[in-house]
């Protein structure tokens, strides 16, 4: 699992060198950043391997409550970038409190989800309650993308812990029912117009459309081996947009090919295996419902970030976890990786003990 | 718990189902039509061209055009077109022939710094006029790889008369870029400096188009896919009279300084001359490094417009807004009179009346019509400087008057607590006898005077001076007793008809007005006047300051008479 995941974040440096290098010139710079991100990232799973799951899983509800906390003054501090603001400061280092909410809402859903089980309607509703309000929040910023992660976590974590299938299908079926009137009312135009360019990309070739079409000519035109590292010319040439962080993939694939992405997706897959198994190996409830929201989440981030780079799905702006550039994101995604860990060691340890 | 392992499993079937679709979706795009994209991204590819829009056009408020749009041309191409020394050669020597003496190492020096890759077009001869572009077109020996774009150049017909007004335009910096992120500007845009230019940016930019076209292998357009072609900005209309103008800069020609005029009732600035003046038309086209090294480390400091950002001790002009303090605080009243001996001991010092022999009793219009220092003296310590300060805040002293400029100067109005912050000392009432007959730490700028003398003329008022016609604020009223200031504007006029400003006087319309003479610790005494006219109904507020000029009465008076004599002789 470790290694896995050491792996994609270590191409994912490269990866960023790349796409940086050819869009802002400065890749090294973006390189070095992400690799300081990757050292504290990996020493923060280490630390809370040792404080253990129990313990933090015991300080649950007060991590939750600052989260919301830290996200409520993000809505209303945060300065914008590209729109949306998402971002909090503090003596020059800028985090992204959405990022870290992930973890968070896992920690507390675990607790609430192995203490009221959703078996009856009125708990399902509850649980529903918590996920609402951190959900309401990141909409605020407006970051309908975090939204939906945190969605999709909260229904892999309701699912993992056993609620009736048919709350979780009448829950997807008005998710289903709602996308409609969401694109009538809620949705900002920009969101719009990343729908119906996914649904047909050619309608705006300048505007929205861009990134979409030249996101699959870089994808396709990696063919079977790539074009070799550091040698994609639609990153280069600055036809992608935000080549280093949304449309890290598309650089990826661009480069190295088909036969890069199956061993891209292998590693993925390693990795939610492992994260599952340990979960199914696991003989404690909370941490079973643990580990399937860290799978959720980064099971779902993968496959936006891969499906939209392919045009498969609509473009949402998700970092693609370990290979995108970003402090925040990748320290959130390891912290997460240190609590399966503390699960693993549990498990592992206790097997013993028999 | 056995429902959870089983859900956990349904979670392995889903990663894997989901594995599957990535792997045939990619499969369909990099294998199966691999092909397609690898032509799509090697030959047939989308170029995205962009267009500035030219700037809005600046003109002044009889429709006098001050910054307007010439078309350049430039020559554009690839590097892939230009790849060989037979082709540099080849191009170089059509450009000679037409009279365009560009060489070879010129042109491989050009590529070499915009070379970025071999599809991204360059720019590699510039500011062409249409005539010579034309010709090198005509010419069937002219590359038909290399293409013409037609550009926008920004030139001031009034060149050195307005640059302190109009600043100039020029490429946008990488730290202007960064802060401008979002706002559409990309490396090599053109973006207002200073003056007007920089201050009313976002209504002269106007929007950039772009066309996407569909190039060939070698970059040459097939077709144009896509366009939105680009907007120009909105033009200016400003307050400033070029006529008057001219003449301010002229008056000013001889000296370093600033002389401006005011409308007293609006605000609308009809002239802002600073001197020396500098040239905006290089700065625009691009200057070498020398030159701008030259222009930046004048010691004179051309590009410092000394109207907003020069920073002046009042002198004895701040003896008006003295007088209305002490008059509004009941300090004084009409009748108090103050004896002159020439000179006042306070302390261990002698602060001395610029009039040594003394002036006698006065009271306070012979104050002003004398410019009596004692009087002033004597009716600060009675005051205090607490009052001062209070209605120096009313008067808005200390800060900048809001001006459409960027870069004004707020002055200083000094006070207690300021002398405590800047040198951690006691305010002593040496400083109040100073700061009474504007000396000392209290430091104007120009424009400020001039807001002061325009709230006396216009009965209590504080306007904010503007350039842009449609900039009117409405004035706010301080709330002066209007019997009160009667007595100041009669001290004025008495100035002017009787007094020490009768310089002032003899350029046919009757002027109110003060003289000034501000120590200078690096030199000569910097002379001031600040003036309104007509007298009874005034309409314009004029102020002038001549560095090293040594006596307001005799150097800034006529320069101020004869702007507002101009601007009453001319009226719209």
């Amino acid at each position: 699992m470790f290694l896995a995941a050491i792996l994609l974040s270590v191409w994912g440096v490269f990866c960023i060198y790349s796409a940086a290098a050819g869009a802002s010139g400065r890749g090294f710079d973006f390189a070095i950043r992400q690799s300081v991100w990757l050292i504290v990232s990996i020493l923060a799973m280490l630390l809370i391997m040792i404080i253990g799951h129990h313990k933090l899983l015991e300080g649950a509800y007060p991590l939750f409550g600052l989260m919301l906390l830290f996200l409520l003054l993000t809505a209303i501090f945060a300065p914008k970038v590209n729109g949306a603001q998402s971002w909090l400061g503090f003596g020059g280092i800028r985090f992204q409190p959405s990022e870290f909410a992930k973890v968070a809402i896992i920690l507390m859903m675990s607790k609430f989800l192995s203490r009221y089980p959703p078996l009856d309607f009125k708990t399902f509703m509850m649980c529903l309650g918590v996920i609402a309000l951190p959900v309401f929040l990141v909409l605020l910023q407006p970051d309908a993308g975090s939204a939906l992660v945190f969605l999709v976590i909260s229904f892999g974590m309701l699912l993992a812990a056993g609620t009736p299938l048919k709350y979780l299908f009448g829950l997807a079926g008005i998710g289903a029912s709602a996308v409609p009137l969401l694109i009538m009312f809620a949705l900002k135009d920009y969101q719009k117009n990343r729908i119906l360019v996914f649904l047909d990309p050619m309608r705006d070739p300048l505007g929205a459309g861009y990134n979409v079409i030249q996101s699959r000519i870089a994808v396709g035109s990696g063919g079977f081996a790539g074009k070799g590292f550091m040698l994609g010319t639609q990153s280069k040439l600055k036809f992608l947009p935000e080549p280093h962080t949304d449309f890290i993939f598309s650089v990826f694939s661009e480069e190295f090919g088909f036969l890069g992405n199956i061993i891209l997706i292998s590693l993925f897959s390693v990795l939610l295996f492992r994260i599952i198994m340990t979960g199914i190996n696991s003989r404690d409830r909370r941490s079973k419902i643990l580990t399937a929201g860290v799978a959720s989440w980064l099971w779902f981030q993968m496959f936006e970030s891969m499906g939209m780079s392919i045009g498969i799905v609509p473009v949402t702006g998700l970092p693609l976890p370990f290979l995108s550039y970003g402090g925040s994101s990748l320290l959130a995604i390891f912290m997460a990786l240190g609590l399966v860990a503390s699960v693993y060691v549990e498990g592992a340890s206790s097997k013993h003990g028999i | 718990m056995e429902i959870l392992d089983s859900r956990l499993k349904f979670f392995l079937y889903g990663i894997t189902l989901s594995v599957l679709i990535l792997i045939s979706g990619l499969y369909f795009f990099q294998i199966n039509q691999g092909d397609k994209y690898i032509r799509l991204a090697h030959s047939n590819r989308l170029r995205i061209i962009r267009f500035s829009a030219p700037r809005g056009e600046i003109f002044d408020r009889h429709g006098v055009p001050l910054a307007v749009n010439d078309t350049t041309f430039s020559i554009m191409g690839y590097p892939l077109d230009l790849n060989t020394p037979a082709k540099l050669e080849h191009l170089s020597k059509i450009l000679m022939r037409h009279g365009i003496p560009i060489t070879v190492p010129d042109l491989e020096k050009t590529i070499k710094q915009q070379r970025l890759a071999p599809y991204r077009v360059m720019k590699i001869v510039q500011n062409l006029t249409m005539t010579q572009m034309v010709e090198l077109v005509a010419d069937y020996e002219f590359p038909r790889e290399l293409f013409p774009l037609s550009v926008w150049r920004r030139t001031y017909p009034a060149g050195t008369t307005a640059a302190n007004v109009l600043g100039y335009v020029s490429e946008i910096s990488e730290a202007e870029l960064k802060a401008r992120s979002e706002m559409g500007y990309t490396g090599g845009d053109l973006i207002g400096k200073s003056g007007v230019e920089r201050s009313y940016e976002e209504i002269l930019r106007g929007s950039p188009g772009q066309e996407a076209l569909e190039v060939d292998a070698r970059g040459r357009k097939i077709r144009t896919l896509d366009a939105n072609p680009a907007v120009k900005g909105e033009d200016l209309h400003l307050t400033l009279d070029m006529a008057a103008q001219k003449l301010a800069v002229e008056l000013l020609s001889d000296y370093k300084g600033a002389l401006l005029a005011m409308d007293v009732n609006t605000g609308e600035v009809l002239a802002l001359a600073s001197s020396p003046v500098y040239d905006n038309n290089p700065l625009t086209w691009g200057v070498s490094a020398r030159e701008w090294n030259e222009i930046v480390n004048n010691p004179d400091r051309p590009m410092l417009d000394r109207a907003i950002a020069g920073v002046y001790p009042p002198a004895s002009t701040f003896k008006a807004f003295m007088s209305i303090a002490c008059l509004e605080e009941n300090v004084i009243n009409e009748r108090s009179m103050f004896t002159c001996r020439g000179g006042l001991k306070f302390g261990s010092h002698t602060f001395k009346c610029w009039k040594h022999s003394g002036h006698g009793g006065l009271n306070v219009t012979g104050a002003l019509q004398h410019s009596c220092d004692v009087f002033f003296y004597l009716a600060g310590l009675k005051s205090g400087i607490d009052k001062l300060i209070k209605w120096g805040r009313k008067f808005h002293l200390g800060e900048p008057t809001g001006i459409d400029l960027p870069g004004e100067s707020g002055g200083n109005i000094a006070g207690p607590d300021w002398k405590m912050r800047r040198f951690n000392a006691q305010w002593a009432g040496g400083d109040t006898v100073n700061y009474s007959i504007g000396q000392g730490y209290m430091l104007m700028t120009p424009i400020q005077i001039a807001r002061v003398y325009a709230a006396i003329a216009n009965g209590g008022k504080m306007v904010t001076p503007h350039l842009n016609k449609k900039g009117y604020k409405t004035p706010e009223n301080i709330g002066v007793n209007p019997a009160k200031l009667a007595i100041v504007q009669k001290g004025l006029e008495y100035v002017v008809s009787r007094g020490t400003g009768s310089r002032a006087g003899r350029f046919g319309i009757p002027i109110a007005g003060k003289t000034g003479t501000a120590q200078n610790s690096h030199g000569a005494d910097h002379a001031l006047f600040a003036g309104y006219a007509p007298v009874g109904n005034p309409k314009y507020v004029a102020v002038a300051v001549v560095e090293a000029g040594r006596h307001g009465s005799s150097v800034a008076a006529p320069l101020v008479a004869q702007l507002l004599a101009h601007l009453l002789s001319h009226e719209d």
